[in-house]
C-alpha cells in the first residue's frame, strides 16, 4: 500500500516536473478567467495524481499526462458551456472567419495572449490538436492523445499552420 | 527593457508559446492528497443528501400506509415507495459520471468522450424503464384504491381523478419526448465522432 502510494507520488512528481509549465499553458487555453483557471489547473493536478495509481506504462508518460489534462479540461469546457452557451467553432470554420492579424507593433506577450484567445474559440478536439502542435508534438503523438488518425491530424495541422500564418506572421 | 517582438515564422511561434512565463506547480503532493480526500468527502455528502431525500419520501408514504384503512390504497402507496427507491438507486448508479482519472489516462479524447456521450444517451433514452415506468404500477393501484374508498362521491371524485391522471399522463409524455429529443441529439454527436474516427 505504502509502496504503491510512493510510486504514485513519484510518477506524479516526475510528470509535474516535466509537464507542469505545459499544463499551465493548457489551462490558459481552456479558461480565460484567472480564478477559474487556477481551479481548473488544480483539478488537472489532482486528476493527474489520482490517475498515476493506474499508470501501467502502456503509453508514454507524456501521452498519459496530456490525455488526463485534455479530458479534464474538455469536461470543464462542456460544463461551462451549459452556463454560458458560448459557441465554439471547428478549425474549418475558423479558417473561413475574417482575419484579425496581430498588429505589427504588438509585443510577444500580447501575441501569445491573442493566440490563447484564438485557441479558446475552438471546439475541444481542435484545441487539443493546436495545443499539441504548439507544444512541439508530431502527428503520431497527437493521434495517440486525441484518437484521430495521423492522416486526419496532418490535415488539421495544415489548416492550423495556414490560420496561424495569416494571423501571426507573414512568412510562416 | 523593451518587450521582445512578436514571433516571426512557425518555429519561432512554437518557441514563443513554449517559453511563456508560468507561475509553477500550484500544489505540493500533501496538498493534492488533502484536496483529493476533500473531493471524496464532497461526493459522500452528496450521496448522503440523496439518501436523506429518499428517506423523507419513504417516511411520508409510510405514514400514509400506516393511517390508510383500505388495503388496495396501502398497496398503492407501498408500490410507489418501491418504485421511488428503484429510481433513487438508478439515479445513483446511472447518473453519476463514471469518468475516473485512470480511464482519462488510458483513453484518447475520442474514446473517452464517446463513452461519456453513450452513457448520457442511454440514460436519457431509457427514461421509461428507470424513471417514469417504476411509478406507474403504484400510481394505478393507488387510483383504484382512492376510487374504491370514495363510492359516495364517485361522480365528482371520478371527474377529478380523470383530470388529475390526464395531467399526469401529459407530464410523463412531455418528459419522455424531451428525453427522446436529447437522446437523438447525443446520438448525432456520437455519429460525428465516429465519422471523425473513420477519416483517414
Amino acid at each position: 500500500m505504502a509502496a504503491a502510494e510512493s510510486t504514485q507520488d513519484e510518477l506524479y512528481q516526475q510528470a509535474a516536473d516535466a509537464y507542469g509549465p505545459a499544463l499551465e499553458r493548457l489551462a490558459r487555453s481552456y479558461e480565460a478567467d484567472p480564478e477559474i483557471r487556477r481551479d481548473l489547473l488544480q483539478e488537472i493536478h489532482i486528476g493527474l495524481w489520482r490517475s498515476m495509481e493506474a499508470f501501467d506504462g502502456r503509453c508514454s508518460l507524456r501521452t498519459w499526462v496530456y490525455r488526463v489534462a485534455h479530458n479534464i479540461a474538455s469536461s470543464h469546457v462542456m460544463r461551462q458551456r451549459r452556463h454560458n452557451s458560448r459557441i465554439l467553432v471547428a478549425l474549418e470554420e475558423l479558417e473561413n472567419m475574417p482575419d484579425q492579424p496581430v498588429a505589427p507593433d504588438a509585443d510577444r506577450r500580447e501575441a501569445m495572449e491573442r493566440l490563447a484567445a484564438l485557441i479558446r474559440q475552438l471546439k475541444p478536439l481542435d484545441r487539443q490538436v493546436i495545443l499539441s502542435y504548439l507544444e512541439g508534438m508530431d502527428a503520431a503523438s497527437i493521434g495517440e492523445i486525441t484518437g484521430l488518425s495521423p492522416g486526419n491530424v496532418a490535415t488539421k495541422i495544415h489548416r492550423i499552420k495556414a490560420i496561424l500564418a495569416r494571423r501571426f506572421q507573414e512568412e510562416a | 527593457m523593451a518587450n521582445p517582438p512578436p514571433p516571426n515564422g512557425m518555429n519561432d511561434l512554437r518557441k514563443a508559446w513554449q517559453s511563456q512565463r508560468v507561475e509553477g506547480t500550484p500544489m505540493s503532493i500533501d496538498e493534492i492528497r488533502r484536496k483529493a480526500r476533500k473531493f471524496q468527502k464532497k461526493i459522500g455528502r452528496r450521496n448522503l443528501r440523496e439518501y436523506i431525500a429518499a428517506l423523507v419520501v419513504v417516511v411520508f408514504f409510510g405514514y400514509r400506509i400506516w393511517y390508510t384503512p383500505d388495503t388496495i390504497t396501502r398497496v398503492g402507496f407501498a408500490t410507489i415507495i418501491a418504485g421511488l427507491m428503484y429510481i433513487v438507486y438508478q439515479l445513483h448508479h446511472r447518473g453519476s459520471a463514471t469518468s475516473l482519472p485512470a480511464e482519462m489516462g488510458s483513453e484518447s479524447w475520442l474514446e473517452f468522450h464517446r463513452r461519456e456521450l453513450e452513457r448520457q444517451r442511454d440514460l436519457v433514452g431509457s427514461v421509461w424503464s428507470w424513471y417514469l415506468g417504476p411509478i406507474i404500477p403504484g400510481w394505478v393501484v393507488l387510483m383504484v384504491g382512492l376510487a374504491r374508498t370514495n363510492p359516495g362521491h364517485l361522480h365528482h371524485f371520478g371527474l377529478f381523478l380523470v383530470v388529475w391522471n390526464l395531467v399526469t399522463a401529459l407530464v410523463f409524455v412531455g418528459i419522455w419526448k424531451l428525453n427522446q429529443h436529447g437522446a437523438r441529439r447525443l446520438q448525432r454527436r456520437i455519429d460525428e465522432l465516429d465519422a471523425l474516427q473513420k477519416q483517414g
